[in-house]
């Protein structure tokens, strides 16, 4: 059941945030500025999928982006063996995506924690040697060759402020899919697993196969970001989908908030553009981000947006306390 | 009245060490039963062999003629048995509501038609923190969240109910509230073990005791003649008083 008017309300500001994001290619932006935009679109849709695993169910993936690099390797074989184009490929990838995402899950019932995300850590690395030695079939180490454009109704969505648009749509239908799972019934189970797995199992919930469905869940969203990745890039490599990208995710979602609708959006958004507005060389950015991930954890432990969230109903506090302390004397006893 | 869950020869070994040597019991249809023993006894071992935590060894346990032996945790409670934990009673990030909503949402719903608490609200009203509906768990006094642990059990729509030292950290007058509580569940159907070394609330609560002790099972009857049962006086006080 959705509680109508409460949860409304965790869904409006991010509509609106994408709305006026969607209004952007009016101003004529640069081709720099879209294109950071769109890599920053494509990662936030993962993210989605991440804060439903990791914010929602509390499993961390070190290798989430070996199931974007399964949405794109998807796609760019899809084109080049069968011509089977973007709007096919999207369902193809989720699918193919989730099936892995599926198979990463199965160790995460005998093992939790720490444990956990060094295996999902090693998995992203196993996916990079499987596609770096595919040979002809992956294209090895230099990776495939995207040859087809998005259209949609017979025009061509390769320009970038078209893309752009196209991004936007997704990651709006992502928004709204996270947002309906995480205020459903299936949410809580979930929030249920991630606080407490010994009594959820024992209010008769299954554990086990409600942490495989984050997964695959989870691997949906990686997948169609991947493909919108290799439509996008038009050329797409094994090591874009190691576990350093990974690493960025993990760090994008832990930085926005995982809990909050509005925490992957703000992650990806602030990751993706800091460097850039810092300018700050590929160096420098990466100190930053570690710097940042240790700030979070440290005083933000659930993210930037809750953080801000958390400051403002203090600061609404301390303003309406202020008056009635000076009311009520001290000494009162 | 007839055998609810009946446990026959239960062994259960970790490595070498018997926690529990061969025990039999059985919890009759509307009857509040007490497991009592010192520590290492086995209560708790027995609680989590019969909840599906742990495989037994050898033995079998039979709910209402099915034999449940070794099935998962989750399935447990799907059966009718609903079980409170020591430890770890709630989900603390989530609201009270929200835990209660979890609890009644994974129900077996063709379990049983004439619960008496079948909705999250009455359920809270019923054990008496329905002003905390909107609070988060962890937030809770112990007190609270003891009870918000027995709201979740009793969630599941139990026959019977398993409780695994519900006064442990409780005041005098939370536990008598408590006792209360517990009291009324026998006559809305739902049977109740207690597992507890608190021979103060045993009295209070339970007809019929049963003595753990090493692994097996010493003593089993009426409360008054348990208590004044020689071997049941040398564990408990090391000899005749």
């Amino acid at each position: 059941m959705i509680k109508s008017v409460s949860s409304l309300r965790s869904l409006a500001p991010v509509l609106i945030v994408l709305l006026l994001l969607a209004l952007v290619p009016l101003f004529s932006p640069s081709n720099r500025f879209l294109s950071l935009a769109i890599s920053a679109g494509i990662n936030i849709i993962a993210l989605y999928g991440l804060s439903v695993l990791f914010g929602q169910t509390g499993i961390l993936s070190m290798g989430h982006t070996a199931l974007v690099g399964v949405g794109a390797y998807t796609a760019a074989l899809l084109a080049r063996d069968f011509d089977i184009g973007f709007w096919v490929s999207i369902p193809v990838a989720g699918i193919m995506a989730a099936i892995v995402a599926a198979i990463i899950g199965i160790p995460s019932l005998r093992v939790s924690g720490h444990h956990f995300v060094i295996m999902t850590f090693a998995f992203g690395q196993l996916m990079t040697i499987i596609l770096t030695n595919g040979g002809d079939y992956t294209g090895g180490a230099s990776g495939l060759d995207m040859g087809k454009p998005v259209t949609m109704f017979g025009a061509d969505l390769d320009a970038l402020p078209r893309f752009y648009l196209l991004v936007v749509a997704f990651v709006t239908i992502s928004a709204v899919a996270s947002w309906a799972i995480i205020n459903s019934s299936y949410g809580r189970t979930l929030r249920a697993i991630r606080e407490n797995e010994k009594l959820a199992a024992a209010l008769g919930i299954n554990v086990g196969r409600h942490k495989i469905g984050a997964f695959i869940v989870s691997g949906v969203f990686a997948g169609v970001s991947g493909v919108l990745l290799a439509y996008f890039l038009r050329h797409i490599s094994p090591g874009q989908f190691a576990s350093f990208p990974s690493i960025y995710l993990a760090l994008m979602v832990m930085i926005g908030g995982a809990r909050l609708l509005l925490g992957p959006l703000a992650g990806g958004i602030l990751v993706s553009f800091l460097p850039e507005v810092l300018n700050l060389d590929p160096v420098q950015s990466r100190i930053l981000y570690g710097v940042c991930l240790i700030a979070v954890i440290l005083f933000l432990p659930n993210g930037l947006i809750a953080g801000i969230a958390d400051g403002w109903t203090w600061l609404a506090k301390m303003s309406k306390r202020t008056p009635a302390a000076g009311n009520v004397p001290e000494a009162g006893r | 009245m007839s055998v609810l869950l009946d446990i026959k020869g239960l062994r259960k070994q970790f490595g070498g060490v018997t926690a529990l040597s061969g025990i039999d019991l059985a919890i009759n249809e509307g009857e509040i039963l007490g497991v009592v023993g010192p520590n290492g006894s086995g209560k708790t071992t027995l609680f989590n062999v019969v909840t599906g935590v742990h495989k037994p060894t050898a033995g079998t346990v039979t709910w209402k003629g099915k034999d449940i032996t070794g099935i998962p945790a989750n399935q447990i409670s799907r059966n009718g048995i609903g079980y409170t934990f020591q430890q770890a009673m709630a989900f603390p990030g989530l609201t009270v509501l929200e835990n209660v909503q979890i609890a009644t949402e994974h129900s077996a719903a063709s379990a049983r038609t004439d619960f008496a608490w079948p909705t999250p609200a009455s359920l809270l009203d019923f054990v008496g923190i329905a002003d905390l509906a909107n609070e988060k768990a962890g937030i809770l006094p112990f007190g609270s969240l003891r009870l918000l642990g027995l709201a979740l059990a009793l969630a599941t729509r139990p026959s019977l109910l398993l409780l695994d030292e519900p006064a442990a950290g409780l005041n005098d007058r939370e536990t008598a509230a408590l006792v209360g509580l517990v009291q009324q569940f026998p006559a809305h159907g739902i049977s109740v073990c207690v597992i507890d070394h608190d021979m103060k609330l045993m009295q209070m609560l339970c007809k019929r005791l049963a003595v753990l002790d090493f692994g097996s099972k010493i003593a089993d009857g009426p409360t008054a003649d348990v208590l004044h049962d020689p071997k049941v006086l040398e564990v408990y006080l090391g000899g005749e008083l």
